[in-house]
């Protein structure tokens, strides 16, 4: 799809759907809604539901990096810890490589 | 058209049939693959892994050939060319060698032990000075001043370089072509000449040994079971084979426990033995001298024990696994005390172990008791009676026994399993009074050689069979000894002893059979013809298997057993194999097992002839109870377990330098970017390039 051929209500209600999307915990909607709607909100001449749109994206980018810190500090603990924690680590594990601790 | 299809698909099939060829001489251009392969794995147990591994994608480095133990400072420090592959001629494979190896790891990428011709002179053992110091009977609670070999240190030679843990392939190559090709490989390329440096491109050789367990035996056994990945991997197994034993009158095996009125001495031998390398467990003085000396003591007593009705029974029991923490009494001992056994502990009278018979000095075997357990006057009585009994055997043979030390303590043997659970009278017998006489325990070295089994030049593989060496007539004259004790001790006339004589021809047989090849004519008359596949042409491997597999030994033992111990009997092989006499019989097979077996090849055809042998030779498992109780780090029983492993390989090859091969990565590198370039140019200036005065297409979306 592109944007540049929709007009600006159905922008603002595809930027809104993705953004309450992200709260089905689907980070991945609200990085695609930054990366997409970044344009139409800060870089275009300004028309009557950008204001709207900006809000979603800040929102939008505010719940993403939200999920980057957790997800990072996670994964950081977790591949430190997995060995460590025995039982835990394994039962935590989807595919547990083989030969290392 | 159809014809045309036809002749492509011929086309394609020459085409692809090239690609392959070419790519196959490609590689084999590039490496040298190595035939013999024997890897030192991984094991693991309760607490530790030890072994051997390489990385997921083989360990490379340069070769190089330790000539002294100075050498090494070149691989350690000064070499310029680092991670070594360093080989081993076998007199340097000794502990200090290798532990300055393991601490310098990051300079070592493996390495490979060049197998000698001859036993190294002043000995040689990887296992440890204490076999099975923390499972024996000796403990903080039971005979304090005996734990952990402070009294006596049995296998003073042990270096302990199988429990060690290395985290770089170590594999060992016979002294062949193979290592002709890489001493050549090592000559031509990476020599230092008038002391300078070698050049490239140099010779290196990649090991391939990667191990998927790690840590201990609850980790492996957990990672074993868990099923939520979607392509679940079992990483490890028990060590696990099969105990043979057989009741010289049949027992009725299928109900289990106490047999009331049943009293039975229990004749027992080691089966298995180990070596640094996987697969390489000659244990001809370790294993096969004790029960080779059993199974010709129990092929003595066969006509006797028929005759005489003996008050006593007596069990031969051959345990598998007792390198490994006496995997196979432990779990007998475990099962009789579970009522999972034909018998239970209730039932034995006393034990006699055929411990290391084969290097006798002076004609003398040495009787080991528990000074322990003989503190109990009962025990003591029946001890002095057995001790006794096999004084009496001894007399008119060329043998000798005797009492070591009062003092001294059992060596490592099965029956100390049976002492853990409650006193027992018992004797081990052995041809050492303290320490052992072998000075390769466990190890490769422990070899035919070693036992003295030489046979003149010239002879034939038949020849040799049932050539009777000096290392038989000794063992034999050990077996007659033990069978006439046995006897007695089963309650028999002293004054009969002197019929009981064991076979100089069955016992050089089984000799040849376990360690020179087990593929010969007696063996095939007398195995099941499902098993003629395992037979091979070398010394039979005593290392115990894994879960759900036989060894080859296990094997050996149950058809000799059966065919030295039972009857011929004229059954159909229909009824042999259903376990029965004939079609109405439901009984038997409590008693007996009967093996359908190949029979002796006519002279002038292959056609054999086969028949049934009705014995009381039967098997059960030689799993320990520690993977029964699902108790992994168990301190009681054996927690070993076996790694499993994709790729066992080794082949050699010349590398290029550093340098070089940065070189050809950043030209590859650098032409790939330079044509993304070009590409981009291209297509960006399409229109000036190819103006075909066509219209573009608009694009559309």
């Amino acid at each position: 799809m592109n944007l540049e051929r929709l007009p600006n209500e159905e922008k603002l209600s595809l930027c809104r759907k993705y953004y309450l999307g992200g709260f089905a915990l689907l980070p991945f909607l609200w990085l695609v809604n930054v990366v997409w709607f970044f344009k139409e909100a800060f870089v275009k001449p300004p028309f009557t539901e950008q204001t709207l749109i900006k809000t979603y994206v800040k929102r939008s980018a505010l719940g993403l990096s939200f999920w980057v810190a957790v997800l990072t500090t996670w994964i950081t603990i977790y591949q430190h810890y997995r060995s460590q924690w025995g039982e835990v680590g394994d039962r935590l594990s989807f595919t547990i490589p083989l030969g290392t601790p | 058209m159809d014809l045309l299809s036809h002749n492509w698909i011929v086309y394609l099939t020459i085409c692809l049939f090239f690609t392959g060829v070419s790519c196959n001489s490609m590689e084999n251009k590039i490496y040298i693959n190595l035939n013999y392969t024997m890897p030192c794995v991984r094991l693991l147990n309760a607490t530790h892994q030890i072994g051997c591994q390489s990385s997921l994608s083989g360990d490379v480095g340069v070769l190089h050939v330790l000539e002294s133990e100075d050498n090494l400072d070149l691989v350690l420090r000064s070499g310029l060319h680092p991670p070594y592959m360093v080989i081993l001629e076998t007199p340097l494979f000794t502990r200090s060698i290798m532990m300055k190896l393991k601490s310098g790891s990051k300079r070592v990428a493996g390495v490979a032990v060049v197998e000698p011709s001859a036993n190294p002179p002043q000995g040689f053992s990887p296992h440890t000075k204490c076999p099975n110091e923390n499972t024996g009977v000796y403990s903080e609670n039971y005979g304090p001043s005996l734990a952990h070999c402070n009294t006596t240190e049995w296998n003073p030679l042990g270096n302990g370089l199988s429990y060690e843990d290395f985290d770089f392939p170590i594999f060992s190559l016979k002294d062949d072509n193979d290592t002709q090709v890489i001493r050549q490989c090592y000559m031509d390329h990476n020599r230092a000449l008038n002391g300078s440096d070698p050049q490239y491109p140099l010779c290196a050789m990649q090991l391939f040994s990667h191990m998927s367990a790690v840590t201990n035996t609850a980790t492996c056994m957990r990672r074993n079971s868990i099923s939520f990945s979607i392509s679940p991997e079992m990483v490890c197994d028990p060590l696990s084979d099969y105990n043979i034993w057989a009741p010289v009158k049949p027992l009725n095996t299928t109900e289990k426990g106490h047999k009331a009125g049943e009293s039975v001495v229990i004749a027992s031998a080691r089966l298995d033995s180990r070596s640094f390398f996987s697969d390489i467990a000659p244990g001809a003085e370790s294993a096969a001298s004790g029960l080779v000396t059993l199974l010709a003591a129990a092929h003595a007593l066969r006509n006797a024990t028929q005759e005489a009705q003996l008050n006593r029974t007596i069990f031969y029991t051959f345990f598998h696994g007792e390198t490994f923490d006496y995997i196979g009494s432990s779990r007998m001992v475990f099962d009789m005390e579970r009522n999972q056994f034909p018998i239970d502990l209730d039932n034995i009278h006393s034990v006699l172990e055929i411990g290391q018979v084969g290097l006798l000095s002076n004609s003398k075997l040495w009787l080991h008791t528990d000074p322990v357990s003989r503190r109990n006057s009962s025990i003591e009585e029946e001890v002095k009676n057995l001790i006794t009994n096999l004084q009496a055997a001894a007399n008119g043979l060329n043998v000798s026994v005797e009492e070591p030390a009062a003092t001294q303590p059992l060596p490592p043997a099965s029956f100390h399993r049976f002492l853990l659970a409650r006193p027992f009278p018992g004797v081990v017998i052995e041809d050492h009074s303290s320490s052992f006489t072998n000075k390769y325990y466990q190890s490769m070295y422990d070899n035919p050689e070693y036992l003295n089994l030489l046979f003149p030049p010239d002879l034939t593989p038949e020849e040799q069979l049932n050539h009777i060496s000096d290392t038989a007539k000794s063992l034999t004259e050990v077996a007659t000894l033990v069978a006439r004790a046995l006897f007695v001790q089963a309650g028999g006339e002293k004054s009969q002893i002197s019929t009981i004589k064991a076979d100089e021809l069955t016992v050089s047989r089984m000799l040849y059979s376990f360690l020179i090849s087990s593929n010969n004519s007696w063996i095939q008359e007398i195995i099941s013809p499902e098993h003629v596949g395992h037979l091979n042409n070398k010394t039979t491997n005593f290392y115990i298997s894994v879960l759900d597999q036989t060894s080859l030994p296990a094997l050996l033992v149950k058809q000799m057993l059966a065919n030295l111990t039972g009857i011929t009997v004229n059954v159909t092989e229909e009824d042999c194999r259903n376990q029965r006499e004939n079609k109405d019989d439901t009984e038997s097979q409590h008693l007996y097992k009967y093996l359908w077996v190949q029979g002796a090849a006519a002279p002038n055809g292959t056609q054999r002839e086969g028949f049934c042998i009705r014995s009381t030779v039967s098997w059960s498992k030689a799993l320990s109870p520690a993977f029964e109780l699902e108790d992994y780090t168990s301190s009681i029983y054996s927690t070993w377990t076996e790694s499993r492993w994709k790729k066992i390989k080794g082949r050699i090859f010349l590398v290029a330098s550093h340098d070089l091969e940065m070189l050809t990565l950043g030209v590859g590198i650098g032409v790939l970017l330079t044509s993304l370039l070009l590409t981009y140019i291209i297509s960006s200036k399409v229109d000036i390039l190819f103006s075909s005065g066509r219209e573009p297409t608009s694009a559309t979306y």
